[in-house]
């Protein structure tokens, strides 16, 4: 009897109940909070549902030494979490990306490409911002790339300027991007006058099959050639795109576009998702990571809408953007296309932006990547 | 055929030598020591000068077939043999050659001393073009050494520019000590509030995305004169073909058709909100994926007469 006491005494140390503290259960009410939203309001689901169920794997309260944690060397987790770690998750999530992308939008009306680059300047605001709370350069270029709104980016970058913060720069990444449809259209409705909001958009001509072929492998020269530290980022996006656009490499493509970015965005949404221990996560650092994210975004969408503005003042009439597709320049394809859609078509029901939204909504993927190279290159 | 694959096999052999030779221009004298009584020992416990070469690419570079020479007249004094894996240097590493004139002791103990010599002098396999070149002080005294302030930076035509006495001898090493925290806090002590750091990426962001704005805006305006071309030709054959830059009616009709569909909510999309999905109708024949090709073959009765 004594001996079955005395295992029954041994089973309880190794329970989660021996084992638990505050933070974990912070962290467990996090990550189902995250999986109420996916569920309940269909916020961002296929990133949401796996990071939140991640967060519940990551914070079951371990014995030290079982091996199984995501930190622990060797473990089936921290296997999975290389991917994270060395960073070939996000360029394979990209090559996913590019083979999903239609690039019509952005060829048909290239000018619709500046509005992509002038987005970027919520990652560049977020990384001053980040400076004057007090992180050193490369843990601030790696949260600036929040602003960016590209989940797989943020990873690349801050595993390789800031490993340390990577799950909360991930977190937060991936949370402002769900949250895309409550941040954006107050600050556009705040910047732009109705009269703006109803400008109507020339249908964007037909774009040939040449130059669908053509636009992934100069845009991949031009863009490698001038940020060579994009290379994994822009080869492998431009890469899928050329398998879609080819039109001789369908089976590849759809392997990309669908199995391969599948299996590659369980893996990472699990594994960032378990990487927020609570003893890694619930840190003074990732409140100032997630408020700077949140500035990051609302930066990111003042500058493209007032970025259309500017840009109008040039532009005849007839010619003119509607100032509601300039939210769309961050990445978070295609969440922010549909809100500038959705807003659009609160002022006039028959304004569909979507198709113009998307030239800016693809080019701020290319946007970002580039930025993200130059951040690298100057802090890596 | 023949003319492709012969040029082809040109343009491959051309890339290749090109490739190497540019990867050797990579490298860089780097730090050299005339009078050593108290510095750095070879494997054979003696003090000779010594120099070091520095690979300032990020690639590795095969320097074997090389010449080093300390006579400008005489570039070819010592050549750097292969077949000695020693002589293919790492990204950002050194390698160092002890001019004791006694080359017999191995690949990196050099055919010239350093007591007389005006110059180092590094130049490529064909003897003739000079890659690198540092004039030789006599004057430093011993156990001082003349090197680069940052490796791999400065002149390389002998000029000595970014070159100075060191404070302590680094033979095979850095000469600057690089911490791993030190681009990010450089950067940070120049640009303390971020602005100049925002600038210069937002100024490249733009560049990059107003020369793709350029060329696609290139193409499309010809992509249209052709398709106005091709119009023209064909106008009044056949009204049902259209060319780029005309949209037939039936794709306005598709179009319309899936927006009503979709705001009306019924089945015409699948579980995912948002989403309307076409579905393919084709089924294009591939044998990776012909179930025939999976099957054992039939068995057959040969029948006997």
């Amino acid at each position: 009897m004594e001996h079955i006491i005395e295992n029954l005494k041994q089973f309880w140390q190794f329970t989660g109940f021996a084992n638990f503290e505050i933070g974990y259960l912070i962290m467990i009410i996090i990550g189902c909070l995250f999986i109420f939203l996916a569920i309940k309001y269909e916020w961002e689901p296929m990133l949401l549902v796996p990071i939140g169920f991640g967060i519940l794997i990551g914070n079951i309260p371990l014995f030290a030494g079982l091996n199984v944690g995501v930190y622990e060397e060797g473990s089936v987790l921290n296997i999975l979490y290389q991917g994270v770690q060395r960073g070939f998750y996000p360029p394979l999530i990209f090559l996913g990306i590019g083979a999903m992308t239609d690039f019509s939008a952005l060829i048909a009306n290239p000018k619709l490409l500046l509005i992509g680059a002038a987005a970027q300047f919520g990652i560049f605001g977020a990384y001053a911002i980040s400076l004057a709370l007090g992180f050193d350069a490369a843990q601030a270029g790696a949260i600036g790339i929040i602003g960016g709104a590209d989940g797989p980016t943020a990873i690349f970058l801050s595993s390789r300027l800031a490993p340390t913060l990577m799950g909360a720069i991930a977190v937060s990444a991936y949370s402002y991007m769900a949250l895309v449809p409550v941040i954006q259209p107050p600050i556009m409705r705040l910047l732009t006058t109705k009269k703006e909001r109803l400008i109507r958009m020339k249908p964007p001509r037909p774009v040939s099959p040449t130059e669908k072929k053509l636009f992934p492998i100069i845009g991949f020269l031009l863009t490698a050639f001038i940020v060579p530290s994009g290379i994994p980022l822009l080869g492998m996006l431009f890469f899928g795109n050329l398998l879609k656009e080819s039109g001789v490499t369908k089976r590849l493509a759809n392997t990309a576009s669908g199995p391969l970015v599948d299996i590659v965005t369980i893996l990472i949404g699990v594994t960032v998702g378990a990487s927020t221990q609570a003893s890694q996560f619930l840190r003074w650092e990732s409140v100032k990571i997630f408020i700077i994210g949140a500035c990051s975004f609302v930066i990111a969408t003042f500058a493209g809408v007032l970025f259309v503005k500017f840009f109008n003042l040039f532009l005849k009439e007839g010619n003119k953007i509607n100032p509601l597709i300039g939210n769309s320049g961050v990445s978070a394809v295609p969440d922010a296309a549909r809100v500038s859609n959705n807003v659009g078509l609160e002022y006039d029901p028959k304004n569909y932006l979507l198709m113009h939204a998307m030239g800016p909504n693809v080019a701020g993927v290319i946007g970002s990547a580039v930025a993200a190279g130059m951040l690298l290159g100057f802090l890596g | 055929m023949k003319h492709l694959k012969l040029f082809l096999a040109v343009v491959g052999l051309t890339l290749c030598f090109t490739a190497g030779a540019q990867s050797q221009d990579a490298m860089r004298l780097n730090e050299y020591l005339v009078i050593n009584t108290d510095d750095f020992q070879d494997d054979f416990g003696q003090q000779n000068a010594w120099f070091e070469l520095f690979n300032s690419s990020y690639g590795t570079v095969d320097i074997a077939g090389c010449f080093l020479s300390d006579d400008p007249d005489n570039l070819k004094k010592y050549a750097i043999p292969g077949g000695d894996v020693m002589t293919k240097i790492k990204p950002r590493q050194h390698v160092l050659f002890w001019a004791d004139n006694q080359p017999y002791r191995g690949t990196f103990h050099v055919a010239f001393d350093l007591s007389n010599a005006k110059e180092i002098i590094f130049t490529k396999g064909d003897g003739k073009t000079i890659i690198d070149r540092i004039p030789v002080k006599h004057d430093l005294g011993e156990n001082v050494s003349f090197g680069r302030i940052m490796d791999g930076l400065g002149s390389v035509d002998g000029s000595g520019e970014g070159w100075s006495v060191q404070e302590r001898t680094s033979p095979s090493t850095n000469n600057a000590l690089i911490d791993k925290g030190a681009k990010p806090d450089r950067m940070k002590a120049i640009d303390p509030y971020g602005w100049i750091l925002a600038l210069t990426a937002m100024s490249v962001v733009f560049a990059a995305l107003i020369i793709l704005y350029f060329i696609f805006k290139a193409i499309g305006n010809a992509n249209i004169k052709a398709g106005k071309k091709r119009s023209a030709a064909s106008a009044g054959t056949d009204v049902t073909k259209s060319a780029y830059g005309e949209v037939p009616g039936e794709v306005y009709a598709a179009i319309a058709t899936a927006m009503h569909l979709y705001q009306e909510d019924d089945e015409s999309h699948d579980e995912e909100s948002f989403v309307v999905t076409l579905h393919h109708t084709d089924r294009t024949y591939s044998p990776w994926s012909s179930k025939i090709y999976t099957l054992r073959q039939t068995p057959s009765v040969n029948k006997r007469r």
